[in-house]
């Protein structure tokens, strides 16, 4: 029979052996509790199939270089212990790095603080691209899917571009140096631009392009840089410091060459363009021209086609004003004419009136102009009497108003 | 353009496609700015229908050329496949 201990004494001796446990374990943070109050951070590690309660001191959170979050992979060393009160076990971490992935993620994170530092990705110091490359140089592995992609995928929207191939291994220990070597091979080329790509692959496989001596080689580039690695979210150090960023190898082809049929587009509006500047100065110098020829027509004959209306208004004011004056003029003319005929002597004369003229062809109108024996000639309407007086009677005098003429035609 | 420059530019089709392409464009915003007399505009004209016409032609005609300066190009592996699944 064993003494029977107390509930203190017995977690006392758990807590004593627990402690010898010093282990070093992976596990992903699944629960975090880190408030201000407390004196250590609360958190689970988990895999599949276990959960492990653990605490940090705030003296040991301190120094660590990450800050804690949940679904974070770490390798958590430190020494199992045991919180009495609760009768809970919990594993007392005494150092924490990020684990795999994690860490290699944290490795490029600093080495992107530290380019980032020196420049490297500063916006100002990316280059434009050619924008018709006549030569293209692709470095990337001569194995694989995507640079049948990037081939094909130049091919179709610029076949004018040559492309160099420069086939590096693209994974691997050496696999920076070499494609530090491609990147030399490819400026010492006719290349204008440099498409460096790869496929997609694990975060370990495309390590090679977290490389900082490929960085800084990519950024010394005398050539722009297009970089097309892994998938969408990826996001290598050499993406930061390439001159373009695209997501993928064919994004990237599609970033260094202009699409053929866009282009064919865009003469197709050029040659509109031009066309129609052109007819529109034509038709501005025929307007000008047409204008002209009419000023011209205003210009010089505008006097004499004032004149000319005027004189045409004249004279036809005139006409009409000379039918209407003459009309009554006509008319007066007409009545004196008949008027006259009546008053002629020589209708008289056909009456059977008659004139005496003396010697001297003066009309005789009166009994004292005239002597006995006296030569008269006498007008009658058909001939003239060569008369001689033989006796004059003195007789009343005609009255005018009173007379009756021989023959009733007055007007 | 003075007569000089006019003798001194490049018979179209010893340009490169960019050379040929900026060309074009000056010539369109030249045509566009309407501020040339209208011999030189036609002159112009002329010139770009030229331009069009070669670059058309090289965009038509051009097969890309592949040169490998470094490695071995592996031909497609996967190419029945990559047809079919596309």
């Amino acid at each position: 029979m064993t003494q029977s201990l107390s509930v203190s004494q017995a977690l006392a001796l758990a807590k004593g052996s627990l402690e010898q446990i010093n282990v070093t374990i992976i596990g992903e943070i699944s629960e975090l509790s880190d408030k201000p109050g407390y004196k250590a951070v609360y958190f689970t590690l988990s895999d599949s199939d276990a959960a492990l309660s653990c605490l940090m001191w705030r003296n040991v959170q301190r120094q660590l270089d990450v800050e804690l979050r949940r679904g974070m992979l770490v390798e958590a060393s430190g020494a199992f212990t045991v919180y009495a009160a609760k009768g809970r076990m919990n594993f007392d971490v005494k150092k924490l790095r990020l684990a795999g992935e994690g860490e290699l993620r944290l490795k490029v994170a600093r080495l992107a603080k530290k380019l980032e530092a020196q420049g490297l990705m500063d916006p100002a110091r990316k280059r434009p691209l050619p924008p018709y490359p006549t030569s293209i140089a692709l470095i990337t592995s001569p194995r694989g899917k995507a640079i049948h992609d990037v081939i094909r995928t130049l091919r179709r929207r610029y076949p004018l571009a040559e492309v160099l191939v420069v086939g590096v291994p693209v994974e691997g220990a050496t696999a920076p140096k070499q494609l530090i070597e491609g990147l030399r091979v490819a400026q010492d080329s006719s290349a204008e631009v440099i498409l460096l790509v790869r496929g997609g692959g694990s975060y370990e496989d495309l390590m090679p392009f977290n490389d900082e001596e490929l960085a800084q080689a990519i950024a010394a580039s005398a050539l722009p840089v297009v970089t097309g690695i892994g998938h969408e979210p990826d996001n290598s150090i050499a993406d930061m410091v390439a001159d373009l960023r695209a997501s993928t190898p064919t994004a990237a082809a599609e970033r260094v060459v202009p699409d053929k049929s866009e282009l064919a587009a865009s003469l197709a509006r050029m040659e509109a363009s031009f066309t129609r500047s052109l007819t529109a100065m034509f038709e501005t110098h025929a307007l000008r021209l047409d204008g002209a020829a009419q000023r011209l027509q205003q210009a010089f004959p505008l006097k004499f086609e004032r004149d000319r209306q005027r004189i045409a208004s004249l004279a036809s004011r005139l006409a009409t004003l000379g039918s209407k004056s003459l009309a009554p003029f006509t008319a007066f003319v007409e009545l004196n004419a008949a008027r006259l005929h009546d008053l002629s002597p020589l209708s008289a004369l056909a009456r059977g009136y008659s004139i005496s003229y003396d010697q001297d062809g003066h009309v005789v109108s009166s009994v004292d102009a005239v002597k006995s024996d006296q030569q008269l000639s006498v007008r009658l309407v058909d001939g003239s009497l060569a008369c001689t007086i033989k006796e004059k009677r003195h007789e009343k005098t005609l009255d005018i108003s009173q007379a009756t003429y021989p023959e009733e035609n007055h007007v | 353009m003075s007569e000089q420059e006019e003798q001194l530019k490049s018979p179209a089709d010893e340009l490169s496609f960019r050379e040929a392409s900026e060309e074009l464009e000056a010539i369109v915003r030249e045509l566009e700015g309407n501020q040339l007399e209208l011999e030189e505009s036609l002159k112009r004209y002329e010139r770009g229908i030229g331009l069009l016409r070669i670059l058309r032609g090289r965009l038509t005609e051009a097969q890309q050329k592949l040169t490998v300066l470094l490695g071995e190009l592996e031909p497609e592996s996967d190419d029945v496949i990559d047809t079919t699944l596309s």
